[in-house]
């Protein structure tokens, strides 16, 4: 029974729903990664990052990178620990207010609403009683 | 001339069909990113210019959300190493002797001492850049291998036409690879991160949203 819970922990389902999103977005994701010039020049713009002391795990690029950076380069096929580590990139540091600001144009918000939608397909998400 | 049969060959190359053949698959690339860019566009959802609206502060442009007030040095930086990478080639007199040599045809050319001011000053921002996200935790942090090859393509040219003009090193040795770097770059544009500088002109001129040229009511679609 250990066993397979470790599977389960190292394996991501992948329903034919989240092939369809990734699909639908996969343009869009490959334009975005490909111009950000890692400039980081949108982090000011996130008052998350502002509000914790310019920790760079806040800013919008990062954020951006990890979550569907980390999708993109690995074609959907993530483990389970990878979607619960990028729960708190798209949940916990970010909240959306799509304030960021990019210098290229690049809508840092939609790719991380897009990854939210893929780990929420996953099984992914936070609880309501889960304090943030 | 006592350069060896394969310098000779490849300074041949660069100097002729490679300057033609890089200039093409440039234009081409460019094409091909404007119509991709095109088709991730949708129909225009109906909006109302921000001046037609009742809300006085939809036309106020507040610098203290603009990169200019949250990183003033970087924004001076970033703009001029840009404006560099663009003027010093186009304007620069021996590439207008060049192609006047071969199309007849040139631009306008600063003088060698202008340009040679520009291209140490585009060298300066460029290890600046280096130097950011080598030091810098915020930078480092994102950065990767591939980061540092597009700095290296983006300033190698400019770095061995500065060493050439000045004869430092074998002059023919460094003017071969400064022209076999600037192809390597003009062929990189539409394929690389480089693609920014195609990306960047329709985001700000022509994509309707809040931080454009365009300054309209933004409509999110997300």
């Amino acid at each position: 029974m250990e066993n397979l819970n470790n599977v389960e922990q190292t394996i991501a389902v992948q329903s034919q729903d989240t092939c369809q999103l990734l699909n639908t977005f996969k343009d869009k994701m490959t334009l975005s990664l490909k111009v950000c010039a890692h400039c980081t020049l949108c982090a000011e713009s996130c008052f998350m990052f502002m509000k914790n002391n310019k920790d760079p795990h806040y800013m919008p690029s990062y954020k951006f990178i990890n979550s569907i950076g980390v999708i993109y380069k690995k074609k959907g096929n993530l483990k389970r620990n990878d979607l619960e580590k990028m729960k708190d990139i798209v949940w916990k540091h970010c909240v959306l207010c799509t304030r960021c600001y990019c210098p290229i144009g690049i809508d840092i918000p939609s790719m991380i609403s897009t990854a939210r939608s893929y780990c929420r397909a996953q099984g992914v998400y936070p609880e309501f009683d889960e304090i943030y | 001339m006592t350069e060896s049969p394969l310098i000779l060959l490849l300074y041949n190359l660069a100097r002729g069909p490679l300057v033609w053949i890089s200039g093409l698959i440039f234009i081409m690339g460019v094409i091909y990113q404007c119509v991709s860019m095109y088709k991730l566009t949708q129909k225009q959802i109906p909006f109302m210019k921000a001046s037609q609206l009742n809300d006085p502060d939809a036309l106020k442009f507040d610098i203290k959300q603009t990169v200019l007030y949250t990183h003033p040095v970087m924004t001076v930086v970033t703009s001029v190493f840009h404006m560099c990478l663009i003027i010093i080639p186009l304007f620069l007199l021996a590439h207008n002797i060049l192609l006047d040599q071969s199309i007849g045809f040139s631009l306008l050319s600063f003088s060698e001492n202008i340009s040679d001011f520009l291209t140490m000053i585009y060298c300066v921002c460029a290890f600046i850049f280096l130097f950011r996200r080598i030091f810098l935790k915020r930078v480092r942090i994102i950065s990767t291998f591939y980061d540092y090859v597009i700095w290296f393509l983006a300033s190698a040219p400019f770095i061995t036409g500065f060493l050439a003009y000045h004869q430092l090193f074998n002059y023919f040795w460094i003017v071969t690879l400064h022209m076999i770097l600037g192809e390597l770059m003009i062929i990189a544009i539409p394929f690389t991160k480089f693609a920014h500088m195609i990306y960047f002109i329709i985001f700000r001129f022509f994509v309707v949203n809040e931080y454009s040229l365009r300054r309209l009511q933004a409509t999110r679609t997300f």
